[in-house]
């Protein structure tokens, strides 16, 4: 009695302490109710980082997870997407049944027999009466290589289409293009490593520590004590965290590398015996270049003339250095000729191909290099030409397939399937695991295309997604963590992601959906040989074969798991390294094993700044809580507290005293597209007569500007005219 | 995984079956050597040994590296097993210094093991012990009763509340981690190293607190002195701060507390009032019985009120246990007393005539019962809950509720049973007037708080006033009006109309002065919760 009393008052241990209580287990230290009887180690299904995660399994289900301890690219730490990776896998809109759209207009649950029949006969129906150009695709660097490569088979080889593009369109095209010219192939060409071993390192309009926080660790694991330049428009926490912080003006980076690459040849900062060894087209650049005289850059940029020579100067000095970019290059009406001038940085100093150099795009999406080779849109697999029959005779060979049935012609990018919509060449389209109706440009442009469209299917996790919503068919696709596959991270790392989880209800892997589809299309017997995606990547190893990317050397998804990942290439007979990087010897891609320099005049703005609409918007990411449309971080409970909650519009002090604009108020900003309401957020942050909104709300490219580089095709987010001011109470 | 798929149309089923079937599918973990991998990792960052005598650990963050990516924040939350959307640490922002060198600081934060932790000299039941070695401050979730006042308590926000175990949870810096050398989980989670556990000597602490110099924008670190230690090697600017600053958020209310507040109130002031009038005297002893009677009801409901607080009713007995240090046991047991003695007073009121020493200790009781009320709030250290405002808003509640009910209760009461009107108007028309005049001045008293709008320095009395006439002003507007309607106007109307209107006609003034001012103090005691700007750490964007 007297102990029970005592218990009743004092309770230093019961259930609830016991629910929080820990103990040691095979990961380390875990809650006892939460201890894994295995592991899975998976590459991250977010970003092109590709971290290891190893997810914590009890009876063959995903139940925690932490980042790999040791893995060649996060070493242990991961950014908190990774870390809640699971969370979204749960969300109660995820779709569980094909749903259709019923004559009242409402999209209803059919099953899968249903669905799978409306499809293709839909799509049949559109190609006889339309033409073969009249049914297109648009997916997504958020699955895996293996369902990528199924889907560019089978919609070009076996349902006949001719235009399909994904959504690296947004984020990578521009890469691509700049490396395929400069250096023969789309090869960035280095690893994580640079990071830890660059005396200099230069980022070009990249929030590395924001977007790519793991690969920012990497940065501050470097123990050579480096210079960090920050080129951004944007006093982003990179920049602030940066040594050096070049606010230069948007869009002005092209000038910038010009005027560098103009001070490094004037007074004899280059590596004249690399270029003369490995480099094609130095006179034209040297012509090119010689306009860019430091006095006329910082009139281009926004700087000084000494800041200018400073930027070359630390490149001159070295002796170790690396150039980075990301969506800031990529995302401009002349992104292809800017990292080509970065590019050209790289070549004129000889900095390429050695621990710490390097010309380096970091990627977006967790499988945006898989799609650039094996995607089969605008290059037929592993980075060959639809045009060139040897190459189209090769695939045909490895894939068992008549080679009449590959198109001779290269898939219409994003952009021109859309306009082709407008036009009423495309009439129908499938959306896998995308979700353009919020992701795309010039938004109220988007709205009128989608509704020109006859049929429109969308396969994705999330029914829920703004472009399902307006789906005439919804296919219910598993996620990342529900299937098996692999991913190709930005230093080129071929990773496994594995299946912990089920998938919800009646939902399939993309992969068993585009099975489905070509057994129902008529063309199963064609699809044989992709009987798994184990089966998948044995092909892709093939159409790897003799390329720059061969990766015949890696034996299998074990091999893949036992290393981390391995980067490409891995030849048969080679063994796999840590870290490696490309271009040691000089030698690149085109036929003459040398890079090519490119040059283009700067060109102006696709939109300036106007009477009526005064400042320049600028757009990018949000916090490290926040990825893309937040289909899936939007849906974890914690990642939404970690991420602000509401849309927010920066505002330079002396604009908001200007335009009597506080703090904290609710604003309207309008573009000559449409606008949105956004809390202020006044902040010297950004430039004098520069705004900045998060892409990640689903109004935000209501104000964007349809303009894209002429090279990559690929849109540019972050340069469009918007006004400012104060909602009327009817619009608040 | 076997390959051998069947031909259409059983290959759907087949798939359906196939992905869910987790126990076939084959699986592939990196292999690597965990724990030498591990340790090294985190050998720096952890302490060597235990702490000496005056010693304690603590975290210490490096801001250069907190780049605001809050792996931090997942990570504890994965590796410690919370709630979906539980958190224990969190991630603000700093900005601040000029447009050509604009300043911005991501700022983790988490328990600061303070050296006076406020949530356990708060604690009732005593739920929270600091560990006599590590000077880890830990709570017991079994002895919690979720009544939250640590929430309350905390300058910095940690305690969290879990609405759905009915208790409180927060970090205990990983303690089980740390005794195997196991680093806690946010330092394992840092990509950039920036989150570390030091050894601090507590006078050392108290020393650089004293100093004021804890984070920028961070409440006054004199209170509980955290042990908490940012370094920078960048200048802060002198403009730094927080980046919600001057955001003003409504904080989160409690009607339980509110009706228990006005309510004990009341019924002490009801009870007052009987002590300092004829009320239980001659003619009145019917009347008397009957407020008496009234008085106890009210003052049984708001104690029931409170129990509806606690997240674990089934043990707020264990609420007395804190009486040493917990003005909240001392606020349970004083009106735990007066309620005995209430009651007491109640039954022999019904028998007869109380004695005055029965009269006296009742109302002393409640009291002393009101008193520990200001001193619960008063122990929070908030700037928009000191002593003297505190104390102004519950005893005029007190006095003018008080005022209210009785003048109430004498006035229906005479116009039911005429037999002792002549007594009873003369005290109701003194209560009138006292109600009058405690309920214009506390009207006047609030709205002289609105003054500090005109503050230069965004302090709690500021960010309060701003609340009343920003985003809660409709509801300081029905404040204002109730208080006005029930406890000015209508006790002069009752004034004005006393010798010539009916007796009911007198009632229903009467009781339109006590429910309108009952509404008005429970709003203004909703108003008391939600617009005291709490002290909190750096927030952080919208």
């Amino acid at each position: 009695m007297k102990l029970s009393l005592a218990r009743l008052l004092r309770a230093d241990d019961g259930p609830l302490t016991q629910e929080l209580a820990l103990a040691s287990t095979d990961l380390g230290v875990l809650p006892e109710r939460l201890r894994p009887d295995g592991i899975a180690t998976v590459v991250c299904g977010f970003c092109s980082t590709g971290c290891g995660l190893d997810v914590h399994l009890k009876a063959g289900r995903a139940i925690n997870l932490t980042p790999a301890p040791g893995h060649p690219v996060n070493d242990g730490a991961a950014c908190p997407k990774g870390w809640d990776a699971l969370a979204p896998l749960t969300a109660p809109d995820r779709a569980v049944r094909p749903l259709a759209r019923n004559a009242r207009g409402k999209l209803v649950p059919v099953d899968w027999n249903q669905a799978l029949t409306r499809m293709v006969d839909k799509l049949k129906a559109i190609g006889r009466a339309h033409g073969p150009e009249s049914v297109a695709f648009l997916s997504t660097g958020q699955i895996v290589t293996e369902e990528m490569a199924l889907l560019g088979a089978l919609a070009k080889l076996g349902m006949g289409m001719v235009h399909g593009d994904g959504n690296t369109r947004q984020c990578m095209a521009t890469s691509v293009v700049a490396y395929k010219e400069s250096f023969g192939y789309d090869a960035p060409p280095y690893t994580y490593q640079d990071f830890e071993e660059s005396d200099a390192i230069v980022l070009w309009g990249s929030n590395l520590a924001i977007a790519h926080p793991i690969q920012w660790q990497r940065v501050l694991r470097n123990r050579r004590q480096p210079t960090i330049v920050a080129i951004d428009p944007r006093a982003t926490e990179t920049a602030q965290a940066s040594t050096w912080h070049l606010a230069l003006k948007p869009k002005s980076d092209l000038a910038l590398a010009y005027g560098v690459a103009h001070v490094l040849i004037a007074r004899g900062w280059i590596d004249r015996a690399f270029v003369d060894a490995h480099v094609e087209g130095f006179d034209d650049y040297a012509a090119h270049v010689a306009a860019f005289t430091p006095e006329r850059v910082a009139d281009d940029t926004g700087l000084t003339a000494a800041d200018v020579v400073r930027l070359a100067e630390t490149i001159h000095r070295g002796p170790r250095v690396s150039h980075w970019w990301t969506m800031g290059v990529n995302q401009s009406h002349q992104g292809v000729r800017t990292a080509q001038a970065i590019i050209a940085l790289a070549l004129l100093t000889g900095q390429i191909g050695k621990p710490g150099t390097g010309a380096n795009s970091i990627t977006g999406q967790c499988n945006a290099m898989g799609s650039r080779l094996f995607s089969n849109t605008t290059n037929l697999f592993g980075g060959r030409d639809f045009a060139d029959a040897g190459h189209r005779a090769e695939v045909a060979g490895i894939l068992g397939l008549d080679e009449g049935l590959i198109p001779r012609q290269s898939s219409w990018s994003y952009d021109r399937i859309l306009e082709g919509v407008h036009r009423g060449t495309i009439r129908a389209l499938w959306v896998i695991g995308t979700n353009p109706a919020h992701s795309w440009i010039n938004q109220p442009g988007l709205d009128e295309i989608l509704q020109r469209l006859d049929f429109l299917v969308v396969q994705d996790m999330y029914a829920s997604t703004e472009t399902a919503q307006r789906a005439d068919l919804v296919l219910p696709a598993a996620g990342w963590g529900e299937k098996q596959g692999t991913f190709i991270n930005s230093e080129r790392r071929v990773g496994l992601t594995q299946l912990v989880a089920p998938p919800p209800g009646q939902a399939l892997s993309d992969f068993s959906i585009f099975r489905l589809v070509a057994e129902r299309w008529g063309v199963g017997d064609r699809f044989a040989r992709w009987s798994s995606p184990a089966a998948a990547f044995e092909l892709i190893k093939q159409l790897s074969a003799g390329r720059p990317c061969d990766i015949t050397g890696i034996r299998d998804y074990a091999m893949l798991a036992e290393h981390g990942g391995i980067q490409w290439p891995l030849p048969a007979g080679t063994v796999p390294e840590r870290h490696r990087r490309l271009f040691a010897d000089g030698r690149f891609f085109t036929p003459d094993g040398r890079a090519r320099l490119k040059v283009a005049d700067p060109a102006p703005l696709p939109e300036s700044p106007s009477r009526r609409y005064p400042f320049l918007l600028n757009t990018g990411r949000g916090s490290a809580a926040q990825w893309h449309t937040q289909t899936r971080t939007g849906k974890s409970a914690v990642l939404r507290k970690l991420a602000p909650s509401e849309v927010w519009v920066e505002l330079h002090p002396d604009d908001a005293r200007r335009i009597g604009i506080r703090h904290g108020e609710r604003v309207k900003v309008s573009s000559r597209r449409g606008s949105l309401l956004a809390r202020a957020v006044v902040t010297p942050r950004v430039r004098l007569g520069e705004v900045f909104v998060p892409m990640h709300d689903s109004t935000t490219n209501r104000l964007t500007v349809a303009a894209f580089d002429p090279y990559s095709r690929q849109p540019a987010y972050k340069a469009s005219a918007v006004a400012i001011e104060r909602p009327e109470t009817w619009e608040m | 995984m076997s390959n051998a798929a069947p031909a259409a149309p059983d290959l759907l089923g087949w798939l359906l079956n196939r992905e869910r079937d987790l126990s076939a599918v084959e699986r592939y973990a990196r292999a690597h050597d965990r724990d030498p991998g591990a340790a090294g990792r985190w050998r720096d960052l952890i302490p060597l040994s235990a702490p000496r005598p005056g010693e304690q650990y603590a975290f210490e963050v490096d801001l250069d590296g907190c780049t605001g990516c809050k792996a931090c924040v997942t990570a504890c939350h994965n590796l410690n097993g919370l709630d979906e959307d539980e958190t224990w640490r969190a991630v603000g922002l700093l900005t601040g210094g000029t447009p050509a060198a604009p300043y911005q600081q991501h700022v983790t934060t988490a328990c600061h093991h303070c050296v006076d932790p406020a949530c356990m000299a708060g604690c009732p039941v005593e739920a929270y012990e600091k560990d006599p070695i590590t000077g880890i401050v830990r709570h017991l979730d079994d002895q919690c009763i979720g009544c939250q006042y640590c929430t309350l308590t905390c300058p910095y926000d940690v305690p969290q509340y879990s609405p759905s175990r009915g208790i409180v949870r927060k970090c205990d810096m990983c303690r089980s981690r740390l005794a195997v050398g196991e680093a806690p989980a946010c330092v394992q989670a840092c990509p950039n190293e920036a989150i570390r556990i030091t050894t601090v000597r507590t006078e050392q602490v108290v020393a650089d607190n004293e100093a004021g110099r804890f984070l920028p924008g961070a409440p006054d670190p004199g209170i509980t002195q955290p042990t908490t230690t940012f370094k920078t090697a960048r200048d802060v600017p002198r403009n730094a701060l927080p980046v919600d600053w001057y955001s003003v958020r409504p904080e989160r209310a409690h009607p339980p507390l509110t009706l228990m507040l006005v309510l004990t109130q009341l019924a002490v002031g009801a009870f007052g009032v009987a002590a300092f009038s004829p009320l239980m005297s001659g003619d009145l002893a019917g009347l008397g019985r009957a407020h008496a009677a009234l008085a106890l009801i009210v003052g049984l409901l708001a104690l029931g009120a409170s129990v509806l607080h606690l997240g674990r009713p089934q043990y707020g007995f264990r609420a007395i246990l804190g009486f040493r240090r917990s003005w909240l046991s001392r606020e349970v047991i004083a009106f735990g007393g007066f309620a005995g003695l209430a009651t007491l007073y109640a039954a022999v009121a019904w028998l007869g005539t109380p004695p005055r020493w029965l009269t006296a200790a009742v109302t002393t009781s409640g009291l002393v019962g009101v008193g520990c009320s200001i001193m619960v709030y008063v122990a929070c250290r908030r700037d928009g809950w000191r002593a003297d405002l505190v104390a102004a808003k519950f005893l005029l509640t007190t006095v003018l509720l008080g005022a209210a009910t009785t003048l109430a209760a004498l006035v229906v009461g005479v116009a039911i049973d005429p037999g002792a009107a002549g007594p009873a108007r003369t005290l109701a028309s003194q209560l009138a007037q006292l109600l009058a005049v405690a309920a214009g001045g506390k009207l006047a008293f609030e709205i002289g708080l609105l003054a500090h709008l005109r503050d230069r320095r965004h302090g709690a009395l500021k960010r309060s006033a701003v609340l009343l006439v920003g985003r809660l002003r409709r509801l300081s507007a029905t404040r204002f009006i109730a208080g006005a309607l029930g406890g000015v106007a209508a006790p002069l109307c009752y004034l004005a109309a006393v010798d010539v209107v009916e007796p009911a006609g007198l009632a229903a003034c009467a009781m339109v002065a006590w429910l309108a001012c009952l509404a008005g103090e429970l709003l203004e005691r909703h108003l008391f919760f939600v617009a005291a700007a709490s002290p909190r750490m750096p927030g952080g964007a919208p």
